[in-house]
């Protein structure tokens, strides 16, 4: 056999296959699950309305990711023992608030408990600067967090 | 329903998936599902569940791409290459490294030509148990005709070492396929 041959042998089996079940029920409840979170409303906008928009959504994105390492952070020092229980006086914290944008909400809850553990291991803690520093840069997220709701709308 | 027809409503479905239709996409799914299934499927080694998955998978992606979809090209084209990257990322996501499992003895002697006949079953059999790379390579040039520039690109190797894959998958093949007969 030359290599024409082979090559023809091989061009037939390039033939189109349906898969053996059909997929798309599984595609279909797929995509109910991404159009909570990617697709939320698919309005026809323009390309920097678009940009705007993940804009919006990596620095979400970047606050949550933050916060883990906040947390994390915090029940550490949780769990490390301490001397002298001290409620921590300065940089009174923001209220709690929850943002009409369920997008932008589990943001804000993840925020808010982190700033709690926070302020729980500055008790523990009170003279760490980087707890101080990190419930400020916190504090700061919440803020940034409430400005970006407010450019959203 | 003329070819011109088809990509007609084919754009028209397109567009309108989109923008959010889900009816829109099921159509191009019913429309393009064996030609995306097929080829993931040679890719999978003809294992029908893991091709199932890919092809799922494919179709997930597709729609979430499609807003930056520009029609530069045929959209059955764009989600043929969305579906093969999948397939793709799968092989390099279980870690095949096809050199390591090449073993020189299995490969036929210098001058010895690689191609041989066989039936499409059999051939299929013995492609399927090519290392997966190396089975890339080869369905991606011998099956579905791609120059070895692309499947250089596509799975990031060199002209020549995508060359060197496929006349080792080929001498593999011809291996496989002397031991079954």
């Amino acid at each position: 056999m030359n290599e024409f041959e082979w090559r023809r042998q091989m061009r037939d089996l390039r033939q189109p296959l349906m898969p053996q079940r059909d997929l798309w029920a599984g595609i279909d409840a797929a995509l109910d699950d991404d159009s909570q979170l990617a697709r939320l409303p698919r309005p026809a906008t323009s390309a920097v309305s678009l940009q705007k928009h993940r804009q919006r959504w990596l620095l979400a994105g970047s606050l949550a990711a933050s916060l883990l390492l906040v947390g994390g952070f915090g029940w550490h020092l949780l769990q490390a023992p301490t001397a002298t229980p001290v409620a921590r006086a300065a940089n009174p914290a923001p209220a709690t608030w929850k943002p009409d944008d369920p997008r932008l909400a589990g943001a804000a809850i993840e925020l808010d408990a982190a700033r709690m553990e926070l302020q729980l291991a500055i008790r523990q803690s009170p003279d760490s600067p980087a707890l101080r520093r990190l419930l400020d840069r916190t504090e700061l997220q919440q803020i940034q967090l409430r400005q970006l709701a407010k450019q959203a709308g | 329903m003329s070819p011109a027809s088809t990509r007609a409503n084919d754009t028209d479905d397109v567009r309108a998936a989109a923008a959010g239709d889900r009816h829109a996409f099921q159509r191009l799914y019913r429309l393009h599902a064996g030609r995306v299934h097929g080829a993931v499927y040679r890719l999978a080694g003809y294992d029908h569940a893991r091709a199932e998955d890919l092809t799922q998978d494919a179709f997930i992606r597709a729609w979430q791409k499609l807003p930056g979809f520009r029609h530069e090209s045929a959209f059955g084209t764009w989600l043929y290459r969305l579906a093969i990257n999948v397939a793709l990322m799968d092989i390099r996501a279980r870690g095949a490294d096809p050199v390591s499992m090449l073993d020189d003895d299995h490969l036929p002697e210098a001058g010895e030509t690689p191609f041989c006949a066989a039936e499409r079953v059999e051939l299929e059999r013995a492609i399927g148990q090519l290392p997966p790379r190396a089975r890339a390579v080869l369905v991606l040039h011998d099956i579905e005709g791609w120059r070895h520039e692309d499947i250089g690109s596509e799975l990031g190797m060199a002209v020549g070492t995508s060359k060197a894959q496929l006349h080792r998958a080929r001498g593999l093949l011809r291996k496989i396929l002397g031991e079954s007969s």
